[in-house]
């Protein structure tokens, strides 16, 4: 589960989790952040801060190959995500049409991205086991599941 | 103080096969262990067998990794191994990392770090993967005896079983004042001998029961890591009883010869050279053991099961029907860098399985040449390990050896092990008439009175039969070159001669 496409439908799903914790109109700026934080917090204790750093950063660089949009989004020392800019429209959040959201792409590249380097060092399980712990309450599918280069 | 006052130390399993019996039951609970050894030696991947064998939602497991490897890559290799159960995580063990810690502030950081998280789990198991990693860089005022000190204190008190992982040398070892506060310490060692890689463990100390002591082999699979004690598990179970009944080879001439047949659980040397037929008796032996419904376990190392059973066939020996039916099993042990007790698990297990009541090892040459070459030093000590384990649980032993053939030596066999075996049974050829034949002489019965004739045999399609009756009229046969009494510095005419070209 580490093509592209699967792993924006998984980001996605994760964005559609953080916009059904918050308002019914949320940022998809602020729900990316949240999406990467709860994932940043998860991987610091699981693998130290560094780790997460390093793949965070492996994660941008693949992602601004992808999209312009995050030219100035950059990984500070600490692992947050800074500058990923003000210019991401306003997404509904409605999970029965995840995967619909027009805009927003840059953030859910990132996402993707992180998310399949996860897939690719972790493996499926692993990665699951740690989404499911940052967010207990979705459901995620595993069948589909498998791991290899994320490209 | 009564037994029943004694305070009970539960043990916990190792996670690792093998490993159990080698530190006498399970590591003791809340027990503080330093796992030490160089780069590679196995030490995170036990420590994960015990954590994933042990961990549970009610007992969790912490896992603290420090410098070294990164956690990312280790879990991702970790996983590999079949005992790796991502479902454990986080819910019954958690991984942290203190690295940041380790990096930016000093030992009594870190130590706080753990207390902290220590007390939030409550953990059952607690890892610190690597320790040593910490006293590498400049430290504040703690230094690592000191930290070791408290931190075994603490974890102790909160009910903790703890591993300490640390890379450590063998020299570094001795006189180590840090060794001095642990409960128990494990070393792994691996080395390179020729061109092969030897594992082996060492349970230096363990507070509170007895472990096997001595250097225990271990092996790396995708299990993990799999230990072989010294003692190959059959400590205490000593069952084999002194006895006299005796098997039957399936040869009735040669059982006359052992008076009977081979005492239960001895161990047989059938020593020879090449051609002489020490296979065919052997399997003989097997066979005849099948037919009267004791299981048997032929260990082979020079050709393959299946190879073994059709050379059996051409001698009218069925040994297809019998692995079949579960009386009997061919291993074939692959030849490359084994340790005694590897075969020796693998001969023990299939044992086990069938019940086996004798055991063919062809050859011990073959054997020797399958093992690593550092084992190949201790052949001879590692052989008396197994004969005497072996037919302590009432197997019997029937091994063949190939010795180089001399016309001036009568050697029994190449290793000078002629001392572990109960029984000898000598097969060499003899050069008469012009013909270079067979001769068969049992040199050795313990406890037995066997006979001291020397007889001449032929490999038939029948197997071994024995020919005639004792050779009488000559001088020197066992030197090879025989002088016939009637006719000395004669070529013998030896066709009167009972069982010499008269067949039976």
């Amino acid at each position: 589960m580490t093509n592209s496409s699967e792993m924006r439908d998984l980001a996605r799903r994760l964005l559609t989790c953080e916009a059904d914790a918050g308002e019914t109109f949320a940022s998809t700026e602020g729900a990316i952040l949240r999406v990467y934080e709860k994932l940043r917090l998860s991987l610091d204790a699981l693998a130290g801060a560094a780790a997460f750093h390093s793949l965070a950063s492996r994660a941008l660089v693949l992602a601004r190959s992808e999209t312009p949009a995050l030219r100035k989004a950059q990984v500070a020392a600490n692992g947050s995500l800074q500058g990923l800019g003000d210019s991401e429209p306003y997404i509904v959040a409605d999970k029965d049409r995840a995967g619909e959201y027009p805009a927003g792409d840059g953030g859910i590249v990132l996402i993707a991205c992180l998310l399949g380097l996860l897939f690719t060092f972790l493996g499926a399980a692993l990665t699951f086991s740690l989404l499911r712990n940052a967010w207990p309450g979705a459901d995620f599918d595993e069948r589909n599941s498998g791991n290899g280069r994320n490209t | 103080m009564s037994t029943q006052d004694k305070v009970k130390i539960n043990k916990l399993p190792t996670g690792v096969p093998g490993l159990d019996e080698i530190v006498g039951g399970g590591f003791p609970e809340f027990s503080f262990n330093i796992v030490a050894g160089a780069p590679g030696s196995g030490k995170t991947t036990l420590a994960h067998q015990f954590v994933f064998a042990n961990a549970t939602p009610e007992h969790p497991a912490l896992y603290f990794t420090v410098l070294g490897e990164s956690a990312i890559k280790m879990l991702r290799y970790q996983q590999q191994y079949t005992f790796f159960d991502p479902s454990k995580l986080p819910g019954s063990i958690r991984f942290i990392n203190l690295s940041q810690v380790v990096l930016e502030k000093d030992l009594g950081a870190v130590l706080e770090e753990i207390t902290k998280e220590v007390e939030k789990a409550s953990p059952a198991v607690v890892v610190v993967d690597s320790f040593r990693t910490m006293v590498r860089r400049p430290q504040g005022d703690m230094d690592l005896q000191s930290f070791i000190q408290r931190l075994a204190l603490f974890l102790a008190s909160w009910q903790a079983t703890t591993f300490l992982i640390g890379e450590y040398a063998e020299d570094e070892l001795r006189d180590n004042p840090i060794f001095t506060v642990a409960d128990g310490l494990i070393w792994l060692r691996q080395t390179a001998e020729r061109n092969s890689i030897v594992r082996k463990l060492q349970i230096i100390k363990l507070r509170g029961q007895a472990s096997v002591p001595g250097l225990h082999t271990f092996r790396i699979t995708d299990a993990g890591l799999q230990a072989f004690s010294r003692t190959f598990g059959l400590t205490g179970q000593r069952s084999h009883l002194p006895n006299e009944r005796r098997l039957s080879f399936g040869v009735s001439a040669l059982d006359e010869m052992l008076d009977g047949g081979i005492r239960e659980g001895d161990s047989v040397l059938i020593a020879g050279s090449s051609g002489t037929g020490k296979s065919v008796l052997a399997t003989q032996f097997i066979a005849e053991g099948i037919r009267q419904a004791q299981p048997g376990i032929v260990a082979v190392f020079e050709e393959r099961p299946q190879a073994y059973a059709e050379r059996a066939a051409s001698l009218g020996l069925d040994l297809d029907t019998p692995q079949k039916d579960g009386m009997l099993e061919i291993l074939y042990l692959r030849p490359l860098d084994l340790s005694v007790d590897e075969t020796m698990h693998s001969i023990l297990d299939a044992v086990k399985k069938i019940g086996a009541k004798r055991l063919v090892i062809d050859s011990l040459a073959g054997f020797e040449m399958a093992l690593s070459p550092g084992f190949r030093a201790d052949f001879r000590e590692s052989l008396y390990r197994m004969i005497f384990a072996l037919t302590g649980i009432g197997v019997t032993i029937l091994s063949t050896v190939e010795v180089d053939e001399s016309f001036t030596e009568f050697p029994f066999s190449t290793y000078s092990i002629s001392f572990l075996t109960d029984d000898i049974i000598r097969l060499r050829y003899v050069s008469i008439d012009g013909q270079l034949r067979k001769i068969m002489v049992v040199i050795k019965m313990r406890g037995g009175n066997h006979a001291k004739d020397i007889r001449e045999y032929e490999i038939t399609s029948r197997g071994v039969v024995i020919l005639g009756k004792r050779l009488t009229n000559y001088q020197g046969l066992i030197s090879g070159i025989p002088v016939h009494l009637d006719r000395p510095g004669e070529e013998e005419d030896c066709s009167q001669e009972p069982g010499i070209g008269s067949k039976t």
